[in-house]
């Protein structure tokens, strides 16, 4: 079989890793040695085997008729993502500057009792802000905001 | 050849601002380089040549982002093998690479067909890192830097695995010399 020292040169010679002068000395070998020139055969025959034939032309016009469709998809997604980082700004400004400071100055109260927020969201409500309930709807509209930005995001992966 | 390097540069320049004069030209020269790796990872020839339309057009979206002539194929390739792994995990099939039902009608085929079996054969019997390895390397463009960069690998990584992924080819081809010469 293939028990010639020369048969790993033959890939490196193949991958341009061998000094001219390795080179050389390869194509001398292999003028007399038959176990590399079968091997050398065989790199071509794979070699040809590896390139396909292709139609002229044709991947060409398909992908340059499918181009501008495709640029138009891919601006629209930018602004889509445009979109969802204005979004998310503004979520996070609304929160450090909005929200953050709202609750330092109206901390909330010790939670003495369960059981009072499971009887009603109104209840719940005017513990979390018992000052400002407009805030908190904003608030609320923004967590909307948030998730459906979200539930977009996951949805335009597929 | 370093004509040849600068005058992708140019097409890349070109391209970049939208001449499409110059990504056809793109297409025409690395089409053969695309399709290739493609072939090799779904051996079917119209899924081939779908998803080398789709990696062009994945080229041409992202081509101001290429900042050196020297890493645009190893950019293509990569972009064609992200492309093909999304196509397998959006349709959940796999690339079924099997030459055992035409392998029945062997005695009919002549000499070159029957060669074809022999090392289309052997090459799905690799892993589809060592067919993607010899792929590169055997289709004379790339450089082993090049080869390096697409599958994420040192140079002397790379070199080493194309050494073994041959010898394992190699293995696979034992017993046909025959059918071979
Ligand atoms: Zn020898």
């Amino acid at each position: 079989m293939n028990s010639c020292e020369y048969v790993d040169k033959i890939i490196d010679y193949r991958m341009g890793q061998l000094t001219e002068e390795q080179k050389r000395e390869l194509e001398l070998h292999l003028k007399s040695c038959t176990v590399c020139q079968r091997e050398m055969i065989i790199e071509l025959l794979v070699e040809d085997e590896l390139a396909v034939e292709l139609e002229p032309g044709f991947i060409e016009n398909k992908t340059m008729a499918r181009l501008p469709l495709r640029q138009a998809q891919d601006l629209r997604s930018f602004w889509l993502y445009a979109y969802r980082m204005v979004v998310l700004g503004m979520t996070a400004a609304i929160v450090c500057f909005v929200l953050l400071p709202f609750l330092l100055k109206f901390p909330l109260k010790p939670f003495p009792d369960l059981s009072r927020y499971t009887s009603g969201l109104g209840e719940f409500l005017s513990v979390l802000a018992p000052a400002n309930p407009i805030l908190v709807a904003i608030g609320f509209c923004y967590i909307l905001l948030i998730a459906s930005s979200v539930y977009s995001l996951v949805h335009s992966r597929h | 050849m370093d004509s040849k390097i600068d005058d992708i540069g140019c097409l890349i320049r070109s391209a970049q601002n939208g001449d499409e004069q110059a990504m056809t030209r793109l297409i025409t020269i690395h089409k053969g380089l695309v399709f290739t790796i493609i072939m090799r990872m779904t051996n079917d020839y119209h899924t081939s040549e779908d998803l080398t339309q789709e990696t062009f057009i994945k080229v041409f979206l992202n081509i101001k982002k290429v900042k050196s002539r020297e890493h645009f194929r190893p950019w293509i390739c990569t972009i064609a093998r992200n492309i093909v792994r999304d196509y397998y995990r959006r349709t959940k099939s796999h690339a079924t690479i099997s030459f055992d039902q035409v392998k029945e009608f062997h005695g009919q085929w002549d000499q070159s067909t029957r060669r074809r079996v022999v090392i289309q054969d052997a090459l799905a019997k690799l892993v589809e890192r060592d067919r993607i390895l010899l792929t590169l390397t055997y289709y004379q463009g790339l450089n082993l830097r090049e080869v390096a960069e697409v599958m994420k690998m040192t140079e002397s990584n790379v070199k080493v695995c194309i050494h073994r992924a041959r010898k394992r080819l190699r293995r696979h081809l034992e017993g046909y010399e025959n059918e071979l010469m």
